[in-house]
């Protein structure tokens, strides 16, 4: 609701009572101790390798974040990641380059489907969401093996503009130095915040936050809901189409089974972002402080010399941690 | 209370309760005569056991699943695979193939399950925290100490040889594990629909409010639901390490959505209030049927993910939907 009534106060204390201000407090405690542990933190190589490791979980948390907004889930997502680069890497033959576009628009048409096959079954055959993108999850993986029964395929060569711009052939001297300061994963992150940041001004984004909140009154307020999340699937699908261009571009292959672990990262990313599972509450650009946090904790982990076996017990207690303190604190408040 | 309902409308409530389960039956069974059909070796007495006996692990973790599920507010337990490997990790170098210490390993187990569903309790009915996260985040964790405990060792040990012969072996063509699952499904039917408790789970899931105005302490009913589902997982574990012979680090976590699917296939509602553990048992074979048959075909594993999730989504499209009729 308090995204409905203009909120009054002054817009820093308005911003620090907000739910989100944990996350934001985490992900600034996160960034002082990685320029403690990495000496060369400003330097813009690092800074670049930086974007490049947390661009595409930041895409999936984002991604899944609007879903999750409308009052969905999707346990799809990293099966549909490893089905967009199947589909890329085998469109695409190594010496034609235009068989480049041909890979982006069939991939970004199968993205759609993706999106509006799980959209048909959360919001019109209203399936619990854990369990219809379960079932769909299978779907991709199988369609993704049958496409690259082993990791591989061929790239166009201009293809690697979506990671490292510069080592293009024949790429505008304009574009190569530009690329030594703004990496392309930074500019598809970008793409896919003014994506969501058009629709979030549009009728539609309003809907995705009124359907997740109360689907019913939603309903009754002559909103379509199933079509509110369904274009909440499909942008979803649409965010983790921009992360397998990256993905692809970097690794010039594709695997069927390389997106499963990046699922439930991209759900803890969304909550450590401070954005309520229940729907209806948090903001998208949120799931990228997420996502964030969950990035600079592994390199903490990597930098502090703790074995790399730990890492997934450290995610899973700060996940704990980041929605257990509000929710401490909330309930602290309440009790008085 | 069926004192109040005369004959037909009787018949019409047990018919509506258990429709679903007469649905799930009738797709095991097409399952079976379509793959005898295409396939004559197909539909056999061992054949059946067989698939009784893989789908009864699915269907172990599903009453977990299942008591979670009914205790309502979006209750959902995915630590439970996580929690059995981490059981069946930590006993299996502790049992070391002897029956004595089978006794010890049990006690290790329920404790390891009582903190685990007490964490998991508290944070979701206390916090109030989501239960989906707040199980996603302990899978985690679980998941995190079986890597940290296993890290560049080998992982030592067997199961005992009583939890070998019960979980693994048969009985003539008979598997032993149905000796533990069919005692377990007529009991814990039993306690739902015979007992105060079965009502109090049921209450707080259909209708929080209602219970509470009851007098039912409603966080403390769901807290103990994740600790039965807990405990219950890690037991869970140590017949999963008695049919797989060792422990290994990834050795429950693939069960955990296969559960919840079982669950739903049974056709208990994700949203809380009803039970019912028949469903379930045969949510898991039908499940493991459809995946033997396409196993039996010879798919290969792309035909056979890509045909388990369009059936699956099919499944579920008729009967787990819950489309609005206007």
């Amino acid at each position: 609701m308090d995204r409905v009534t203009k909120e009054k106060g002054f817009p820093l204390t308005r911003l620090f009572f907000k739910p989100e201000s944990s996350s934001m407090f985490i992900l600034i405690v996160m960034l002082i101790i990685n320029i403690v542990l990495q000496k060369n933190f400003f330097e813009t190589k690092s800074i670049v390798r930086n974007i490049n490791a947390f661009a595409p979980l930041i895409l999936l948390a984002m991604g899944q974040a609007i879903v999750i907004v409308s009052g969905g889930l999707d346990l799809s997502s990293g099966a549909a990641l490893s089905l967009f680069t199947c589909v890329l890497t085998t469109v695409m033959k190594q010496n034609e380059p235009i068989t480049g576009f041909y890979a982006l628009l069939v991939t970004f048409a199968i993205a759609l489907m993706v999106g509006i096959v799980n959209g048909i079954g959360i919001g019109y055959l209203r399936i619990p969401p854990v369990i219809v993108t379960f079932a769909t999850s299978y779907i991709w993986l199988g369609i993704a093996l049958f496409l690259r029964p082993t990791p591989g395929g061929e790239t166009v060569g201009w293809f690697r503009i979506f990671y490292r711009a510069r080592s293009v052939e024949g790429i505008p001297a304009l574009i190569r130095t530009m690329d030594n300061f703004i990496p392309p994963a930074l500019i598809l992150v970008l793409i896919g915040c003014l994506l969501w940041f058009v629709v979030s001004r549009t009728r539609t984004g309003r809907y995705v936050y009124a359907v997740g909140s109360n689907m019913e009154s939603a309903y009754v307020s002559g909103i379509d809901t199933a079509k509110t999340q369904m274009l909440a699937c499909v942008m979803n699908a649409v965010f983790i189409f921009l992360a397998a261009l990256f993905f692809v571009a970097q690794n010039q292959s594709g695997d069927a089974r390389m997106g499963g672990p990046l699922t439930i990262k991209s759900i803890a990313a969304v909550v450590v972002g401070g954005i309520s599972l229940f729907g209806g509450r948090g903001s998208i650009y949120f799931a990228l402080v997420g996502a964030m946090i969950l990035e600079l904790v592994s390199k903490i982990i990597f930098f502090a010399d703790i074995p790399n076996a730990y890492q997934t017990l450290v995610s899973g207690i700060i996940v704990i941690v980041a929605i257990a303190g509000p929710a401490y604190v909330m309930f602290n408040k309440e009790k008085r | 209370m069926n004192t109040a309902l005369d004959k037909p409308r009787l018949f019409r409530y047990t018919y509506e309760k258990y429709r679903k389960v007469i649905v799930v039956f009738l797709l095991i069974v097409f399952v079976f005569v379509f793959g005898k059909i295409a396939l004559p070796t197909f539909l056999s007495v061992e054949q059946v056991f067989m698939t009784v006996k893989l789908a009864s692990f699915t269907a172990l973790f599903g009453l977990c699943q299942m008591i979670v599920v009914a205790g309502g507010g979006g209750g959902l337990d995915l630590s439970v695979g996580y929690n059995a490997t981490l059981t069946a990790v930590i006993t299996a170098s502790l049992m070391d193939g002897r029956d004595e210490r089978l006794a010890i390993a049990l006690l290790i187990a329920v404790a390891f399950g009582i903190m685990i569903g007490l964490a998991n309790g508290a944070l979701t009915s206390y916090l109030r925290l989501p239960p989906l996260v707040v199980t996603l985040a302990m899978a985690d964790i679980l998941q995190g100490i079986v890597n940290a405990y296993v890290a560049g060792k080998a992982i030592t040990g067997r199961p005992a040889p009583i939890l070998v012969s019960l979980a693994a072996k048969l009985t003539g063509k008979f598997p032993n594990i149905l000796f533990v699952l069919i005692p377990t499904a007529v009991l814990v039917t039993l306690l739902l629909n015979r007992s105060k408790w079965g009502q109090i789970l049921f209450g707080v899931g259909a209708n929080e409010r209602t219970a509470h105005l009851s007098g039912i302490n409603v966080k403390k009913v769901r807290c103990i639901a994740f600790v039965v589902s807990g405990v219950l997982a890690s037991v869970i574990g140590l017949l999963l390490l008695g049919n797989m012979g060792i422990a290994f680090k990834d050795m429950g976590s693939n069960y955990v959505l296969p559960s919840i699917a079982a669950v739903v296939i049974g056709g208990v509602s994700l949203n809380g209030g009803s039970g019912n553990y028949l469903g379930v048992i045969l949510g898991a074979v039908f499940l493991q049927a459809l995946t033997n048959m396409l196993i039996a075909f010879g798919l290969g594993d792309a035909g056979k993910w890509m045909t388990f999730g369009i059936i699956l989504f099919l499944v579920l499209s008729f009967y787990a939907s819950n489309r609005r009729s206007r």
